[in-house]
């Protein structure tokens, strides 16, 4: 079992996921058709904490290209805590050996791994953290987070990897941050989305009514509304970020870097063996759904409609901000989950992608935390932040 | 979806899954095109696309060369190289 | 039956920039050895992401503009996926929904009169590298220096009627583009997707259409385009084939077209919006400053060089290299006549370039030197023997040329007060040859003429000492 793919300083304090770049240092994105790679330059978020004196500890073990639930299809094999899955960042932060870990969030995968890992996970506004460096997949939507013990903790790294960067050309214009955790809870008024809740399992749906009771002991307002773009805003990121991914991946063909099949004649064969022997089903299965709904015939009838429901969704996010501070979701349907046929992983993330889409599409921040998710309107980090350290005061 | 039609998009994105993976995948395209009809329930008559989330716009850079990266290092990982070139078995014959 | 040819031509036109379109490696003319101005992103690995090259879209919108173009208020880039190993990231960023000029048209005139063209669109996008094939070691090199240069493709509606109209057209975009400084256009730099199809005269419905793609060459583009017609003229009139919608290889050598592979016209590009690249706004104000920038055209050049008096032959010279027109412009805006500027430019430079081996058209020198020199020479303050030999210095070596004139005396001696001074002396020290001359003897005045050519070491204007010492011993006559 791998928590580290590649390790850097037996001190460093900080993991980083094996889906952002250090420079020379080896980067599989946990497949097999990475093997070799070694990234000529950092992510900008790498450089940022490295020049303000962080030490990294090492590379993180992750699901090939970030797509599964939260790291089980590695190439280098699933992380696993008392027989349930486990994301290596959210495992190696609750044992203490990182205070913190820079994750991609595309999917929602460090959300889940950090619900169900007892740590938090902070997911921030779109275009807030630079996103040179990271291998790409969905890039309309993924995010570098931070994984952390505590809000305080996550809200210190997050302040030092945030700001503009030339280099990343969706990168907001805003210099630095400041997040803030001492905001409280008092008088916050929460909105509860009907259609996340409904669909959770009764154990996930218990910890959700238990963090809303602890909530309103601190003085918030707890509110159950409904959003009947949910399930819409599921099927149009799984849409977008699959047709996505589908073209950021076509660069793995064998040619100018990582693994290539020993097993050719020509080009046809080289490229074919390459990818067919490189990529795990789930790669396949997005690449291939990615690559239906951008097909001629299919473009406006599905891409074109996912484009319009992701402004839908945001146009519907920013009324419910109105008049609430922050929304309280659960972060995964399940309360745990157990290693599972790789045949069955796109429709199992396909599932989850109902708790974890709506950030991912509209680029709103979303942190896991005391093994819920909170979402809040854009900028709006400082009150998941403040929420999320009052409730863990509150033990 | 029929088995053909999922070969030809096999091939455009380079690859060839087993006949059981093929299987598989006839049975998500068939899920996942019910799934889709979700999108039909909304009038998107009157809302534009959004591909971006933030609204910017002109983000440039001034035209200036820069070199920062030497030849020999992007060519260390090729799989196959020649000092200055990466190769593949020749395209035409 | 009569038959009609109809031909569309998708034009592509590296810009001269810098450096790319997305990253900041050289541009167009950079590069010497393969894969020299490459990155991370040119060779197609994960991390780096596209930032657009302002120059770009300035470049693009002065070709919209000089081909009469609607030029977009909002214009954004999309993806294209396709595998070729000359692209590197297995996808071209390009404009699909919404390229940056539209319904343009231009005239091209041929022996068969003038017709109007068509543009479609025009849109920017990326190069693909370039691949050398090895027969010995049975490989192909990929070279990514070419990759992300910065392209406009000019999509012309199907409007030309023969070659000789695509020729002609090529021709002009070439000149114009060079002449605004948007492409060099050197070889290899434009590259034309042909369409032809036939059909009966008079009738409007499109026949079967092939494609010829990526040719570069005017001269294979005439000729893959007769041989075309040939073809389809021979199947639709004696049916020697079916005539299929298909692209073809145009071959050189053979000189004939080959049909290509199937799965080349069974792609599907999968074109999506680039999430990477924000929406590009041209707002009235920034389209101002860009056409203000935008040089003279050819044809307005050409009327005021009319203006100035030159001649066609002059035109013709000073047209066909924009620099030149700029160096001339530079030099009458510094005060010296077009005129004169002109013969400076046409026959002094040119005249050492050539000794050089080198034509006119390479021309490099700071205007306001050039504006020195015509006006020491203008002002007596050097002869025109100094002014040449100050202006080989500036073109050798680049020399201030007053600082050159002081250096080498050449001032002092065409300063007829010192011709003088020296004039005075020789007469006040060769009083026997004086008299001799004013005796009537001719040879005398050479003796004296040497004298002061002797004093002026060799460089003095020969017929200012000569003219002054006529004057000097009439006074004593």
């Amino acid at each position: 079992m791998k928590y580290y793919i590649s390790e850097i300083n037996k001190d460093g304090t900080i993991a980083v996921d094996d889906t952002i770049l250090v420079k020379g240092v080896l980067c599989s994105a946990g497949s097999h058709i990475m093997d070799g790679f070694e990234p000529l330059f950092s992510a900008e978020a790498v450089e940022r904490l490295e020049k303000a004196g962080y030490k990294l500890s090492g590379k993180t073990n992750v699901g090939e290209f970030g797509l599964d639930l939260m790291g089980e299809f590695s190439y280098y094999g699933a992380v696993s805590e008392g027989g349930k899955l486990a994301g290596a960042a959210a495992a190696l932060v609750k044992k203490g050996e990182a205070k913190a870990a820079l994750n991609v969030d595309l999917n929602g995968s460090p959300r889940r791994a950090a619900a169900l890992g007892g740590v938090d996970f902070i997911k921030p506004t779109y275009g807030t953290v630079s996103r040179y460096g990271v291998i790409p997949a969905a890039c309309s939507g993924e995010q570098i987070g931070v994984t952390a013990a505590s809000a305080e903790a996550a809200a210190e790294v997050l302040g030092v990897i945030a700001g503009h960067d030339d280099k990343d050309g969706t990168s907001l214009p805003q210099a630095s941050y400041e997040y803030k955790t001492d905001e409280g809870v008092k008088g916050k008024k929460i909105a509860v989305i009907s259609e996340l809740f409904d669909a959770a399992s009764d154990e996930v749906k218990k910890t959700v009514e238990a963090y809303a009771e602890g909530l309103k002991a601190e003085g918030a307002e707890v509110k159950t509304i409904s959003l009947e773009e949910a399930k819409a805003a599921q099927l149009a990121w799984t849409v977008l970020s699959a047709a996505e991914s589908c073209n950021n991946f076509s660069r793995y063909d064998g040619v100018k870097f990582g693994y290539r099949t020993p097993d050719y004649k020509n080009i046809d064969d080289l490229y074919v063996n390459t990818r067919t022997e490189g990529l795990n089903f789930l790669t396949k299965a997005t690449v291939l759904y990615g690559s239906n709904v951008l097909s001629k015939g299919r473009y406006f009838d599905c891409y074109d409609k996912a484009l319009r429901i992701r402004r839908l969704v945001s146009e519907k996010m920013a009324e419910i901000f109105k008049e609430f501070d922050a929304v309280l979701v659960p972060a995964c349907g399940e309360a745990s989950y157990e290693e599972y046929d790789i045949k069955e992983a796109f429709e199992k993330t396909y599932k989850e992608a109902l708790f974890t889409a709506i950030p991912s599409i509209t680029g709103i921040p979303a942190m896991a935390t005391g093994g819920v998710q909170l979402m809040a309107a854009a900028f709006g980090e400082s009150t998941l932040l403040s929420v999320a350290a009052a409730m863990e005061r509150r033990g | 979806m029929t088995r053909e039609e999922l070969k030809g998009l096999e091939q455009l994105n380079e690859f060839a899954f087993k006949a059981d993976e093929a299987e598989k995948m006839l049975e998500i395209f068939g899920n996942m095109k019910g799934e889709e009809a979700v999108m039909d329930s909304f009038d998107l008559s009157n809302t534009d696309i959004m591909v971006h989330v933030m609204p910017m716009t002109n983000i440039f850079r001034e035209d200036v060369r820069q070199q920062p990266f030497a030849r020999e290092d992007l060519l260390k990982g090729a799989p196959e190289h020649t000092d200055d070139s990466w190769q593949v078995p020749r395209l035409v014959k | 039956m009569k038959y009609e040819i109809v031909i569309g031509l998708e034009t592509h036109v590296e810009l001269s920039t810098n450096s790319k379109i997305f990253c900041s490696c050289g541009g167009h003319s950079s590069p010497i050895e393969p894969n020299d101005c490459v990155c991370p992103a040119c060779a197609g690995m994960p991390g780096m992401l596209p930032v657009m090259n302002k120059r770009v879209v300035e470049l693009a919108v002065q070709a919209g503009l000089l081909l009469n173009c609607e030029i977009s208020k909002y214009t954004t880039f999309d993806k294209k996926s396709y595998y070729y190993p000359d692209l590197p990231a297995a996808y071209q960023t390009t404009q699909w929904f919404h390229p940056i000029c539209k319904n343009g048209h231009v005239e091209v005139t041929t022996k068969d009169g003038t017709r109007e063209i068509g543009i479609k669109q025009i849109h920017m996008e990326e190069d693909a590298g370039k691949l050398v094939h090895d027969e010995w070691t049975d490989t192909s090199m990929v070279d990514f220096n070419r990759t992300s240069v910065p392209l406009i493709e000019i999509v012309s509606h199907p409007d030309f009627r023969s070659a000789d109209e695509v020729l002609t057209y090529l021709k002009n975009l070439k000149a114009m583009f060079r002449f605004a400084g948007i492409s060099e256009c050197e070889e290899g730099a434009m590259r034309c997707d042909v369409n032809i199809s036939l059909r009966p005269e008079g009738t409007t419905e499109l026949g079967v259409r092939t494609e010829m793609k990526n040719m570069s060459s005017l001269v294979s583009i005439e000729r893959a385009i007769k041989y075309e017609t040939a073809r389809h003229m021979d199947a639709l009139e004696r049916n020697t084939e079916v005539l299929v919608q298909e692209t073809r290889r145009w071959d050189d050598t053979k000189g004939r077209t080959f049909s290509m592979r199937n799965k080349e016209t069974a792609a599907d590009y999968r074109y999506f919006p680039d999430p990477n690249l924000m929406p590009i706004v041209i707002d009235d104000e920034w389209l101002g400053e860009i056409r203000d920038n935008l040089p003279a055209s050819i044809e307005e050049k050409t009327a005021e060089y009319k203006d100035y008096g030159f001649g066609d032959k002059e035109i013709e010279m000073l047209i066909s290299e924009r620099g030149l027109c700029a160096i001339l412009d530079a030099v009458v805006d510094g005060g010296i006549s077009p005129k004169s500027a002109a013969a400076w430019i046409l026959t002094e430079c040119a005249g050492i370039l050539r000794k050089n081996g080198e034509l006119v058209g390479s021309l490099s020198i700071e205007p306001s030197k050039l504006v020195t020199i015509i006006k020491m020479v203008e002002e007596g303050k050097i002869n025109r023997g100094g002014g040449k030999k100050v202006l080989a210095a500036v073109l050798e070596k680049d020399v201030d040329p007053v600082q050159f004139c002081k250096d080498n005396s050449l001032d002092a001696q065409a300063d007829e007060g010192a011709v003088a001074a020296v004039v005075a002396d020789v007469i006040k020290n060769n009083q026997n040859a004086v008299n001799d001359f004013l005796g009537g003897k001719q040879k005398a005045f050479q003796a004296l003429f040497g004298g002061c050519m002797k004093e002026l070491k060799g460089n003095g204007d020969p017929q200012v000492i000569r003219s002054l010492l006529e004057k000097e011993l009439e006074k004593l006559k």
